[in-house]
């Protein structure tokens, strides 16, 4: 706690997220002790689309939850817009988006994305209005009085970056968001979601498996490996901020991709025989 | 009337027909007094007596309960089912309070969980019949928020006391079946416990909570004709059940009119809660059940 504070004293809000020496274990002192990440520091910055890639059990879910805060670190410290996790937790300073949407069955899209901002006790009217700006956001804006079942999976998805924008947080948290998308969804979705960062300055963590998404979307791509979890390369991805479409046929969108893929060979081979098969999605 | 409901009426009629027509089946090949099998009585009596015709019980319905009467017998029934049904009404009524109450302590708790699901599983191997004579002895014996304690107060805690079960149990599983993905975006949102009940527990639960509910409904009509039969209450359905029984010789299908009564107040019970669940689940994606 006192690594924390004296943590954010130095650094100002200049970091949108800062991760200082973080380790995680589970299940401390019982037979099922496992650590699941050792030794991570990270620094984000305002405005940052950074992507989590790695082989299963590396732990990139568990990091994104220790920035969420919905986990504590064993050791270490995380800050998040200067405070510390727990505070901007509370203060809802980030917004989530899973892999399953997660909507609720019983609330129509509207009320699915005022949720975060019923709890912060908004009245009805400015909740409505801030729903009716989300939904022209990602696009939907005809679909207020649906049901998230009436939906298509696309169109659930992006409800669900409606709900997690919605208090208009400045980071935004993804586990694997467009996991369950067919692939012309997925491609789709993703310059979607570059859109609306680029318009709410939005920094983004995205957890994913995939290495084109991953290229496709990322200021910078932190690679890592399992057992136990560390960040072993972060590489830049030089696509500059204009992506499109037509970004996927550029040459550096190629040869970035051979540069995650390489780092992630060399992880594989750090724990060779361990696991002979990756679970690293080539697509 | 959706397509659906139009269905159901019309299986609810052919369902009627066919019990009467198996009813009158049996009159027509059964032994007129029966029969034993290895010296058990299991072959039942087929005579007038025992099993009066349909159209004579439907025909009875029209006739007074006594001579001394002007009113046909099924709205003399119907008075008896109204005052039944209000009971069980209220014993269901508590028995969700009761049995909700139960589940969100033990969804909140699970010390309670471990201390309190026993006592309610153990509650329900204590047979009604024993605990009746007690609890209607309750009447007039203390007060509750300036009331005096009633006779039909006991016979609707009765009832509750068989209809909380079912909720409780149902409700705990429903609580506990919000998906973690949906608890970690209320945890996300740094949403207090109750706060998640009200938004996330309780609307996940309600599929839960209503099969349990009709399983209650039933359960509290059984609970309020036991409980009068066997204290004595009067004015309900289950007394006249008694009293018609008594004079059956002479007048064989008057017990049968007055169980067509309570088959229509316990029908009138689930039917409520089957509208409940039709509001409650208006928005939900359709799922086939029964």
């Amino acid at each position: 706690m006192n690594a924390q504070q004296t943590n954010t004293a130095h650094t100002p809000v200049a970091q949108t997220v800062i991760v200082v020496g973080v380790s995680k274990v589970f299940n401390v002192g019982k037979p099922s002790e496992v650590s699941a990440l050792t030794d991570i520091n990270l620094t984000i910055e305002p405005g940052e689309f950074i992507s989590l890639i790695g082989p299963s059990g590396c732990g990139k879910s568990t990091l994104l939850r220790l920035i969420a805060n919905l986990i504590e670190p064993t050791e270490g410290a995380v800050s998040v817009n200067g405070k510390t996790a727990a505070q901007a937790r509370v203060d809802q300073d980030y917004g989530m988006a899973f892999q399953q949407s997660g909507l609720f069955d019983w609330r129509t899209v509207q009320k699915n994305i005022e949720l975060p901002l019923e709890l912060k006790g908004w009245d009805k009217s400015r909740r409505a209005a801030r729903a009716q700006e989300m939904l022209e956001l990602v696009k939907l804006p005809e679909f207020a009085r649906h049901m998230p079942w009436q939906l298509s999976g696309g169109m659930q998805q992006r409800v669900a970056i409606a709900r997690a924008l919605s208090a208009h947080p400045q980071l935004l948290l993804m586990d694997e968001p467009f996991g369950a998308l067919d692939e012309m969804t997925r491609e789709h979705m993703q310059a979607e979601l570059l859109q609306i960062c680029d318009v709410t300055e939005t920094t983004v963590v995205f957890v994913t498996h995939s290495i084109p998404e991953a290229v496709y979307l990322s200021d910078r791509v932190v690679v890592m490996s399992p057992r136990p979890g560390r960040i072993t390369e972060i590489i830049d991805i030089d696509l500059g901020r204009d992506r499109d479409q037509d970004t996927r046929e550029d040459d550096t969108f190629y040869s970035s991709i051979t540069v995650v893929r390489e780092a992630l060979r060399r992880v594989e081979d750090g724990t060779a025989g361990v696991r002979p098969r990756s679970g690293i999605d080539d697509r | 009337m959706t397509q659906r409901g139009i269905q159901r009426v019309v299986l609810f009629a052919i369902a009627l027909f066919v019990g009467a027509l198996i009813w009158e089946l049996y009159k027509v090949v059964g032994p007129e007094d029966g029969g034993s099998i290895f010296g058990w009585q299991l072959i039942p009596k087929s005579n007038d007596r025992a099993m009066p015709h349909t159209w004579d019980i439907v025909d009875r319905l029209g006739q007074p309960e006594s001579a001394a009467l002007d009113e046909p017998i099924w709205r003399t029934i119907l008075g008896y089912s109204w005052y039944t049904f209000r009971l069980a009404l209220v014993g269901l009524v508590a028995g969700v309070i009761i049995g909700t109450s139960i589940a969100v302590l033990a969804a909140r708790y699970s010390i309670a969980e471990r201390a309190i699901m026993p006592w309610v599983v153990m509650s329900q191997t204590v047979p009604l019949i024993a605990l009746a004579p007690q609890v209607v002895s309750w009447s007039g014996k203390f007060e509750l928020f300036g009331w005096e304690w009633q006779r039909w107060m006991s016979v609707s805690l009765l009832a509750a006391f068989l209809s909380f079960f079912p909720i409780a149990v149902g409700t705990l599983r429903g609580l506990k079946s919000a998906p973690p993905a949906a608890l970690e975006l209320m945890d996300s949102y740094a949403a207090s416990w109750w706060r998640t009940l009200v938004k996330l527990r309780f609307p996940a639960a309600i599929p839960h909570i209503v099969p349990a509910a009709k399983l209650a409904a039933t359960l509290s009509v059984v609970g309020v004709i036991v409980s009068e039969v066997s204290t004595g209450v009067t004015g309900g359905i289950g007394r006249a059940v008694i009293s018609y029984q008594q004079t059956a010789s002479g007048d064989p299908t008057k017990p049968y009119a007055a169980v067509l009564g309570a088959a229509v107040l316990g029908l009138g019970l689930y039917g409520l809660v089957v509208l409940a669940d039709v509001f409650l689940m208006r928005n939900r994606p359709q799922e086939a059940d029964a």
